[in-house]
């Protein structure tokens, strides 16, 4: 036990004490403040000066009803958002008119403009033409003005009072609220998807780091030899306990620390207290995750003797880990579906996909109970699987052994 | 008293280690020799208990492999190489436990040692900043901080200078006068020539000979002198009386047929050449090895 001790002392404070742990540790936090925060504040980028569009109308009918219909978009000061002018020129072709307007856009004297084309049946054709594509919010607007506009023209041909429309205005819709078993409530879609984000990216940082950092520390121990002083000094199972003991530590250090980061942006309502409601089963997920991780990075890692095997290994494993990040979407629109199901079970995923299902939807204690047995159950294979690999594989100096020599390894008496 | 009977390793079709065995007995270095790959790592390995063998086994005092063993056996491997980011007294402590020292008689001990290789002012530098001597002497104190019962050392004084080496050929000297067992394996023949009082000579896993270095003399020894002459060495070429010769810069060492008589030898040539020098000599390990070796290996081929 005293050496297994040792060894973990060891992997701690020496791979604490070096710059580039100390640089990930301040640094993950703020990439990831930055990453929730830059989308954000895309998505809800308005802009703050009324924008000049055109409109082309072939059927020259909308002209006065769109301009009434976006008149009612205010910029704060109170100043329109849009403002429509009319490049319809009467003396010239509708060609004419259009090459003119692309004039302007090009010129920069209008955003962009809409060019209604009468089709025939009376049906029409829309275009939106501008230097960039405008933004998503601008034309549903204005798709919901010119639907406004031809909704009141059938109706007022029907003889119905078109301000049935305005009834239409008062659209109601949905705020969604998750209700769990303790009656909290959960708030909205983004601070669902950026309190998972936040934590999977965070697991999978720390995976990858660390991941990084042990592979790299076997095959420096293996490349000059160190490892067979160490394991001419204790069994090799001590020395792989005392690793995977030593970089969990490490690995709960930067959670505290992080955490405390959090308390602190907590504290100044940068992060919202809602999303930190499930902080205790998460962290059980998470520091579960990471053992697993540890320990199954043990075992492969130790079978790696250059530098450009122990590339091939990590880059490998950030696949598998970016996997939850990648199904995050899916998952949030659909957490029943039977591929997050299936992900939930499998301990390379389970982990992540757990931390964003308890943010989605509730999990039953039975289902917290069999995933955390599923972990611990793996992570205690992956610990005895490991150290038979460990145990050759560090003496291992050729090439990586091919699947069927490492099955020979694992169920070598 | 360190017993190996009958030990075999075996890797897949490559018998690395076959059926060997030799006794090492306290206060005698016991030199382990031979060419690259003959089985030597693999043999010190099994020794360590870093690998099992296939069959046979390893005593120490009539006990075989016991968990306080690890903490009674240092080892010095070929290729060397320390954490090159961490302080020199926090690796040297952190060695030291896991051998099972206290941390604070540790640190004594391992300043004791650094002082006496002269490099106590280096111990809280990390290893980086050191030479590649001192680095060497970091390591050696690595491998004997704990006081160990039995010292392996393979390739002990490779990278050190004349000085250092003397330095670690006086330690070996002390450790092993005080009824220790040391096991050395070394190319340099010279030193172990010097060194050991028994040698175990292995190739292709098998042993070649054994004993002690003085019988292994007198056994595979022959007839050999040394001449120093001026002119055309061309003579010793035809000579009759001459089983083998080596000529060097300004001598010439000669094995004799077994029937000759030195001095007969002496009167054949004299006429031919301008001899300057003529002593009858012992073979050196060196020649015994290489000999021994093409012819172990010419069998086993």
């Amino acid at each position: 036990m005293k050496k297994i001790f040792e060894i973990a002392r060891w992997e701690y404070v020496e791979k604490i004490r070096t710059k580039s742990f100390i640089i990930s540790l301040i640094i993950t936090p703020f990439v990831i403040i930055l990453f929730s925060i830059i989308p954000t504040m895309l998505s809800e980028d308005n802009p703050d000066t009324t924008r000049v569009f055109g409109l082309l109308d072939e059927t020259n009918i909308s002209f006065t009803d769109l301009n009434e219909e976006l008149s009612e978009y205010k910029l704060k000061n109170h100043q329109p958002v849009y403002l429509l002018i009319n490049l319809n020129v009467k003396e010239k072709s509708f060609d004419e008119n259009q090459n003119d307007a692309d004039k302007k856009v090009i010129t920069r004297s209008i955003d962009g403009y809409i060019l209604i084309y009468k089709m025939a049946k009376d049906s029409l054709r829309l275009e939106f033409r501008g230097r960039n594509f405008s933004g998503s919010q601008d034309i549903t607007r204005f798709e919901t003005a010119l639907n406004n506009i031809a909704l009141k023209q059938r109706l007022k041909a029907n003889n119905i009072d078109p301000q049935i429309i305005n009834f239409n205005k008062n659209r109601i819709s949905f705020n969604q609220i998750k209700i769990t078993d303790s009656g909290k409530s959960n708030t909205d879609f983004l601070s669902v998807f950026y309190t998972s984000i936040i934590f999977i990216v965070l697991l999978t940082l720390m995976i990858i780091y660390s991941g990084q950092m042990l592979v790299r520390s076997l095959l420096e121990e293996k490349s000059n030899r160190l490892i067979e002083i160490l394991i001419s000094s204790c069994k090799s199972e001590e020395l792989l306990t005392g690793k995977i003991i030593g970089l969990t530590a490490l690995g709960l250090t930067q959670i505290f620390i992080w955490a405390f980061i959090a308390l602190v942006l907590t504290g100044i309502n940068v992060i919202s207290t809602n999303s930190l409601q499930n902080i205790p089963e998460i962290l059980v997920y998470f520091i579960l995750g990471y053992l697993f991780y540890t320990s199954l990075l043990v075992g492969i890692g130790s079978v790696v003797s250059t530098e450009q095997e122990a590339q091939h290994v990590t880059s490998y494993l950030s696949m598998i880990l970016i996997i939850p990040i990648v199904i995050i979407l899916p998952a949030m629109q659909n957490p029943q579906s039977d591929l997050i199901k299936i992900l939930s079970f499998i301990p390379l995923t389970l982990p992540s996909v757990m931390i964003l299902k308890l943010n989605i939807t509730d999990i039953t204690v039975l289902e917290f109970a069999i995933t955390v047995i599923i972990m611990i159950i793996s992570i205690f294979l992956t610990i005895k699987i490991s150290a038979k690999i460990f145990k050759i594989g560090i003496l291992y100096y050729d090439k990586m052994p091919t699947l069927k020599e490492l099955k020979n390894w694992i169920f070598q008496k | 008293m360190l017993e190996v009977k009958n030990l075999y390793k075996r890797y897949k079709n490559i018998v690395a280690v076959d059926r060997i065995s030799f006794q090492v007995k306290p206060g005698r270095i016991f030199g382990l020799i031979g060419p690259n790959g003959a089985g030597k790592t693999t043999t010190m390995r099994m020794i360590l208990n870093i690998i099992k063998p296939s069959d046979g086994e390893i005593l120490f005092e009539n006990r075989k492999s016991f968990n306080d063993f690890y903490n009674i056996v240092g080892y010095l491997p070929e290729e060397r190489g320390l954490y090159k980011k961490s302080k020199v007294i926090d690796l040297l402590l952190y060695f030291g436990s896991l051998k099972n020292m206290k941390r604070s008689i540790a640190r004594n001990e391992i300043m004791v040692w650094l002082n006496r290789f002269g490099i106590k002012n280096l111990a809280y530098r990390k290893i980086e900043e050191l030479s590649k001597g001192n680095q060497q002497k970091v390591q050696f104190i690595a491998s004997i901080i704990h006081n160990p019962k039995i010292l392996i050392l393979d390739e002990p004084f490779s990278g050190f200078d004349p000085i250092n080496q003397q330095e670690i050929k006086n330690f070996i000297i002390e450790f092993v006068n005080s009824g220790k067992i040391l096991i050395l394996s070394t190319h340099q023949m010279d030193m172990a020539e010097k060194l050991c009082s028994e040698i175990f000579l292995i190739n292709k896993g098998k042993e070649v000979c054994s004993g002690e270095l003085a019988d292994l003399k007198k056994r595979f020894g022959g007839n050999h002198i040394r001449i120093e002459f001026e002119g055309n060495p061309d003579f010793l070429k035809i000579h009759e009386m001459i089983l083998q010769y080596e000529i060097f810069s300004n001598y010439s060492e000669i094995q004799l047929r077994d029937s000759i008589i030195p001095s007969e030898f002496l009167k054949s040539i004299v006429d031919m050449t301008t001899l300057t020098h003529f002593s009858v000599i012992e073979p050196s390990l060196n020649k015994i090895f290489i000999d021994l070796v093409k012819q172990s290996s010419s069998k086993i081929i």
